[in-house]
């Protein structure tokens, strides 16, 4: 028969308001939870965890994570993968000092290495959408190919940018909040806005959710992607400005598996790694979380090689009480 | 010509299959009802039926995928007894294997591989090469398939893929085949192999269930036709007999209602022409005109070619040559964006893998076409939103609570609504609608045919693709058949008889 059985069922008639707004939020709501325990749990535990100093450390080093993170969501959404991060962190960075130490104006140096990310990102989108490699692909060489020139052209060794005010500045907190936690938070406000208010980012989620009936929809999805990459490298780009304001030298060797933490934070902030869904809120609680977590270990002074493997086992133990809480809540909307 | 009103044996060969008073009933559809049926060994027996005729109960009623509310089904001789989906598994025991249209073979993997795909011959855990492609080759050799058994699927032909899906079933000694559609995507050169190959299992004694609805081939492998119209199995007549005008008039019945003239609105204005227009192995010389207002039915079997014409119009598929002018004005090689921008939209056969985006709103499923029309300086304004989609929500009867509802919540007519919807929100003048009804309950197709009808009175042009014959007399004002990927007729409001455009789909010359 082609009678679609599917077809005649009636759409559940749900109430908007209250009880089923909270529902939509599962994900977000049990973020939330898990964070209210990880502080429960290293305040009681770790000395000092909830000292006005250490609560900075936590936004700086969300701040490294996070910026990064926002465009991953974006990219994830869109159904690919970004792991290219960490060496395009440190590779600006080097590229910056570079520029830095030729005497390049400041401001127009830091243009330059957010220029130079977009471009270096948009070979992995144009990679991706004009010659269907894919992006995990894409990214890899990138990651292995731009560690590999920073090395090469540094031999590992930092690369001093010298006395720089502009610079300098960018590591000195504003009212005790570090300048890199306030670029986070204002770049979270752009993305949160770009995701759910502008036609690129709801033709994000399309493309996501069914590529092809996005295509057919007159959306510009190899365009989409090549953008996407190139705005991951261009926040990967000011990761990397950041990085130079707070070491002072550009660092070949810096921002070792940030692409995993990125990922992780993504993933355990409910975005599906299949494409089509997840939030920039959801990202931002899963930075905290991944944040809180290296902090608090530290802080516990737990042996670093076993911290991550308990790192490891949260993140796991996050997203599958994440899932089932989803599912649970989901089921119970439909009965 | 033989109208047996019994059932038909005359041969000696045993019965292998046999349905006696099967009804079967599901919510708000009586989808089988008091159905007797029966197939002897070697026999080659075609069904036809238009969609929802039934065929497809009956066929799950001898898999055992489904049980009759009333009746018994027997497979060589004992009853289906078991209920479930150990009912399944008792029929397979029993010999009854099904070929279906969507090819299942994995393309990475080889002929042998494929033929036993998860019961791979092993010894230890290691699959017996040797003995596995020996088998393989010996069961592709009794269809005529000569082909190394450790070859790639990846490399095949469409027929030789069909060929292989026949051959998997033919591993275990089956004593029933049930093969549904096996030729709709191949041309016509391409299905004479599978032809060979069906003529070749009922030689060596096993049943065949044929359904298809291309005549010429079921004159040439089958003898008896059985041909089912609502759940009922109206006749089996003697093929060689009977003309194509009675089989379609026992397809379709005789009640086909006098239908309401249409007004048309179709204008001088010519928004459309193709020329000459070809894509191997599927279309040859296609030539028409679209006008303004005009709703212009293609009609014609699956796998005619129908799918693959809109998309060489729209840019979505490269057409070999041809020409396409849109406004008189002839435009190169169609791009799918560019067509868009001339206000063309498209709406996929495949809704749920081409059409929406399951887990957006209603909402966003709608304006995707054209989000500059609801934003203000780039920034999408939710009330504009939310009163665009209202507009079309209400304008084309979407039942949906609010507007942005994941369209995946939806019934497949709202959803195929808000498809449409997306196409009269980005007001677009050209539609091309491939099986716009597809999967669609009673109530909504009704709905979308005064859709239709309402946007050519406003001056727009729709070319409607069906396979469901009795809704053309309904929407358009012309139909064109197409078959043997060449429009063969042409039929024009009033005069759109639905035995001859249903002739005109499956005959042969």
């Amino acid at each position: 028969m082609s009678t679609d059985k599917a077809a005649t069922a009636t759409p559940p008639a749900r109430a908007r308001k209250g009880s089923f707004s909270f529902s939509r939020h599962m994900n977000e709501v049990s973020l939330f939870v898990a964070i209210i325990i990880l502080y429960v749990v290293f305040t009681s535990t770790a000395v000092g965890f909830l000292s006005f100093n250490n609560q900075i450390n936590i936004l700086r080093d969300a701040a490294t994570i996070g910026i990064a993170a926002w465009a991953a969501t974006l990219i994830i959404i869109a159904g690919e993968i970004d792991v290219s991060v960490g060496p395009m962190v440190a590779f600006i960075s080097v590229m910056l000092a570079y520029f830095l130490q030729w005497g390049v104006p400041t401001p127009l140096a830091f243009v330059m290495a957010i220029a130079f990310g977009a471009v270096l990102g948009s070979i992995a989108g144009i990679l991706r959408a004009y010659f269907d490699v894919p992006s995990f692909v894409a990214t890899l060489g990138l990651w292995s190919a731009l560690r590999g020139t920073a090395l090469f052209i540094t031999d590992a060794l930092p690369v001093s940018i010298g006395r720089n005010d502009i610079v300098d500045a960018l590591d000195q907190p504003v009212l005790g909040i570090p300048p890199a936690a306030i670029i986070m938070l204002v770049l979270f406000a752009a993305f949160a806005f770009i995701s759910r208010k502008t036609a690129f980012g709801r033709s994000v989620f399309a493309i996501g959710g069914n590529a092809h009936a996005s295509f057919l929809s007159g959306i510009s999805v190899s365009r989409i992607r090549v953008a996407l990459f190139a705005i991951a490298g261009a926040m990967a780009a000011i990761s990397g400005i950041l990085l130079v304001s707070r070491l002072g030298s550009g660092n070949a060797t810096a921002a070792t598996g940030l692409e995993f933490d990125v990922i992780a934070a993504v993933v355990v902030g409910g975005t599906s790694l299949s494409g089509g869904r997840g939030s920039m809120l959801g990202t931002l609680l899963g930075v905290l979380v991944i944040t809180l977590i290296g902090n608090g270990l530290v802080l516990l002074g737990i042996n670093p090689f076993f911290q991550q493997v308990v790192r490891g086992l949260i993140i796991v133990v996050a997203v599958l009480a994440n899932i089932q809480a989803i599912k649970r809540s989901m089921s119970r909307n439909k009965g | 010509m033989t109208l047996a009103t019994k059932l038909v044996n005359d041969s000696p060969q045993p019965i292998v299959a046999s349905i006696r008073g099967c009804t079967k009933r599901y919510p708000g559809v009586l989808a089988l009802e008091n159905a007797d049926f029966e197939v002897a060994a070697g026999e080659v027996r075609a069904l036809l039926g238009k969609n929802g005729a039934g065929k497809s109960t009956l066929i799950r009623m001898l898999t055992g995928a489904e049980m009759p509310d009333s009746g018994t089904v027997t497979i060589g001789g004992e009853a289906l007894a078991q209920t479930g989906s150990s009912r399944a598994a008792e029929a397979f025991a029993k010999g009854v294997r099904v070929v279906y249209q969507e090819l299942s073979l994995v393309p990475g993997m080889s002929l042998a591989e494929n033929l036993f795909l998860g019961r791979w011959p092993r010894k230890g855990g290691v699959i017996q090469y040797e003995a596995m492609e020996a088998e393989a080759a010996e069961a592709m050799g009794r269809l005529g398939l000569d082909l190394p058994p450790d070859r790639l699927v990846m490399g095949l032909s469409p027929a030789e893929r069909q060929l292989l899906e026949i051959a998997r079933v033919l591993v275990g000694r089956p004593r029933l085949v049930i093969l549904d559609e096996p030729t709709s995507s191949l041309a016509a050169a391409e299905a004479e192999k599978v032809m060979t190959a069906v003529t070749r299992i009922a030689s060596e004694g096993i049943a065949v269930i044929y359904v298809s609805h291309r005549m010429n081939e079921i004159r040439r492998i089958s003898h008896y036709a059985t041909i089912m119209r609502d759940g009922r199995i109206i006749d089996t007549v003697d093929v060689k007999g009977a003309d194509t005008r009675e089989i379609v008039r026992l397809m379709l019945g005789s009640e086909s209602e006098q239908v309401a003239p249409l007004q048309t609105a179709a204008r001088e204005k010519t928004v459309l022409e193709v020329n000459e227009l070809a894509l191997a192995p599927k279309l040859a010389s296609i030539s028409f005109r679209l006008r303004e207002g005009e709703v212009l039915g293609i009609a014609g079997l699956l796998g005619s070619g129908r799918t693959e014409l809109l998309q060489s119009i729209m840019g979505v598929r490269a057409l070999d040559s041809g020409t396409i002018s849109v406004d008189a004005n002839p435009i190169g090689a169609p791009n799918y964006k560019q067509m868009v921008s001339r206000g063309f939209g498209y709406t996929p056969e495949s809704r749920k893998e081409e059409g929406i985006v399951p887990l957006l709103g209603v909402d966003e499923n709608t304006l995707l076409t054209d989000f500059s029309a609801v934003s203000n300086l780039g920034v999408l304004s939710k009330s504009r939103m939310s009163e665009a989609t209202r507009r079309i929500v209400d304008r084309l009867h979407v039942k949906t609570a609010e507007t942005d509802t994941p369209i995946g919540t939806l019934s497949g007519g709202n959803q195929q609504k808000v498809v449409i919807g997306r196409w009269v929100h980005a007001d677009s003048r050209v539609l091309l609608l491939d099986e716009p009804t597809r999967g669609v309950d009673v109530e909504a197709k009704a709905q979308i045919y005064a859709i239709i009808r309402q946007l050519a009175a406003e001056g727009r042009s729709i070319i409607f693709v069906s396979s469901e014959i009795e809704e053309l007399p309904l929407v358009c004002d012309r139909v064109v058949v197409l078959r043997d990927g060449r429009l063969q007729e042409e039929f024009t409001s009033p005069n759109i008889d639905q035995d001859a455009v249903m002739a005109a789909c499956i005959n042969d010359h």
